[in-house]
């Protein structure tokens, strides 16, 4: 029971130190522009050059509009830099705060935490320039207020998949890697670019049953001004407990151990 | 505050991973044959690195710890820092506590002395305005003048240790904990951080520090621990362990 307790405090600590995580969030951000002559603008360059380069692509092959795709492909995009992009620096977490872990004591939900919120900046970096460029295309909506529970559900549901997928890859470096490269796969297997309720029936199989299809819907189908559907809430809430029990095992029985892995 | 420091039967086992064992290939492939091999091949090697260790600092003991490369000094203080958990035993401090382990840790190289000296006084939680208030404090006790507008990665190594000695003790915690990066510095520097340990005794805070330097211990310290392959072998006041010929043995060690 000691070991469990050990492991909630874990993450209540991790709260805790939230003054300091988010300044170093803020700080790491900043400094990742050093010398940089665009500065923060490079935050959003990846999310235009790949939203235009899919929709070219998709538009296409498919012959659908390009009006009718982009605001789709882009608010995709935009919940995908924020999901994937947690999810392949998940598995590095603890090694690249090596330096850190091995001087001062901080939980382990620190780590992650810091890394959440600097995903969180970038994702709100690239929020504006996708509202600035659909109302240049005079495609912009208006969110719903669905946005206001359904990001902090995604935001809590990806801080626990990051434990999950950082504790064994810091011991096992082999799933580093693996993430990585499922990271790729899940690129093409989640609706990002391409509709659901257009596409082949094993495509719809994969929207329906994949929790991070569900968990982008959360965050894309708000931001263009649509409810998310009833099944989307239902998988959140879902992999949201089930995370939690997960991540709590976890931390009991591997917490004091991490730190000799790196 | 009242601050403490207990360590009640601490022992910490190293677990060392080599290669082969991060490997999950040879995880798989040992869980076939019974998982035996696994432990047999050393391919995780188990170093008690402490072995029951117990002491009480009570306010204004100074503590060094002293003994071979090797023999746990670093190991002891990072579990007294929190950094380790001990797999044993219990550790229990009371008073807020700076640890102080690695030279250039926890730093920004790229950032300018000024900007690292916000940095470090951040992972402290101490507010940005306490932190500007002191900076001139702190900039004149480390000595380094301009150099501060320069960036990190120009410094030399005893630079930094000014730099991180003068933030670590500016900022006073009940509990500091340093490891012998200080002998970085030059005399000059030595003899000021020397007075500056000296204050915390009036103070009532606790310091324990690392060392290979038994002037420092002598001058600096009340108390001192030698370590020797992980077991505590003196424990006591720094006049028992010079009276005894210590400090000469363990120099002509």
């Amino acid at each position: 029971m000691d070991a469990v307790e050990g492991a909630v405090r874990d993450i209540i600590d991790g709260f805790r130190l939230t003054p300091l995580w988010s300044r170093l969030g803020w700080e790491q951000t900043v400094a990742r522009f050093r010398r940089t002559i665009l500065g923060p603008f490079w935050l959003t360059a990846n999310l235009l050059a790949i939203s235009f380069a899919l929709a070219f692509v998709f538009g296409a092959l498919s012959g659908a509009g390009y009006r009718s795709t982009f605001p789709m492909i882009i608010g995709g995009v935009l919940a995908w830099n924020m999901i994937g992009g947690v999810l392949s620096e998940a598995s590095s977490v603890f090694i690249v705060s090596a330096g850190l872990m091995h001087t001062m004591k901080l939980p382990l939900s620190f780590h992650v935490l810091l890394m959440m919120h600097r995903a969180f900046i970038n994702f709100l970096a690239q929020l504006i320039a996708f509202w600035v460029v659909l109302a240049l295309l005079r495609l912009g909506a208006l969110p719903t207020w669905h946005i206001l529970f359904s990001l902090p559900l995604v935001l809590a549901n990806m801080t626990l998949m990051s434990l999950i997928v950082a504790i064994p890859s810091t011991r096992f470096r082999d799933i580093n890697q693996t993430v990585l490269f499922l990271t790729q796969i899940l690129f093409f297997l989640t609706p990002i670019f391409w509709a659901p309720a257009t596409a082949a029936k094993s495509l719809q199989l994969v929207a329906r049953y994949s929790p991070i299809a569900h968990l982008l819907e959360l965050i894309r189908q708000p931001l263009l001004g649509h409810a998310p559907a009833l099944l989307s809430w239902e998988w959140g809430f879902a992999t949201l407990f089930a995370q939690l029990a997960i991540v709590i095992v976890m931390l009991a029985l591997f917490r004091k151990r991490v730190v000799f892995w790196l | 505050m009242s601050c403490s420091v207990r360590l009640d039967g601490v022992t910490l086992d190293y677990y060392i991973y080599s290669v082969r064992a991060q490997s999950l290939r040879n995880a798989v492939f040992n869980m076939a044959v019974g998982g035996k091999l696994y432990k047999d091949q050393g391919d995780i090697t188990v170093v008690r690195a402490l072995e029951n260790i117990s002491f009480n600092l009570e306010e204004g003991d100074r503590l060094a710890l002293i003994g071979h490369n090797g023999s746990g000094k670093t190991t002891l203080l990072k579990v007294i820092a929190g950094i380790y958990l001990p797999a044993r035993g219990r550790v229990d401090v009371q008073g807020e506590m700076t640890s102080m382990i690695a030279l250039g840790a926890g730093l920004d190289m790229d950032a300018t002395g000024l900007q690292n000296i916000r940095k470090m006084g951040a992972m402290r939680m101490i507010p940005a305005k306490a932190i500007d208030a002191r900076m001139g404090a702190i900039v004149e006790f480390s000595g380094l003048g301009d150099f501060v507008r320069l960036p990190m990665k120009t410094y030399s190594q005893g630079m930094m240790a000014r730099l991180m000695f003068a933030c670590a003790t500016e900022f006073e915690a009940d509990v500091l904990v340093l490891d012998e990066w200080l002998a970085a510095g030059d005399a000059d520097f030595m003899a000021k951080a020397m007075e500056r340990m000296h204050g915390f005794v009036d103070r009532a805070k606790i310091v324990v520090m690392g060392t290979h330097n038994f002037a420092l211990a002598q001058q600096v310290c009340n108390k001192v621990c030698v370590m020797d392959s992980g077991r505590v072998t003196y424990f006591g006041p720094t006049e028992g362990w010079v009276a005894g010929g210590g400090g000469l043995k363990m120099a002509e060690a």
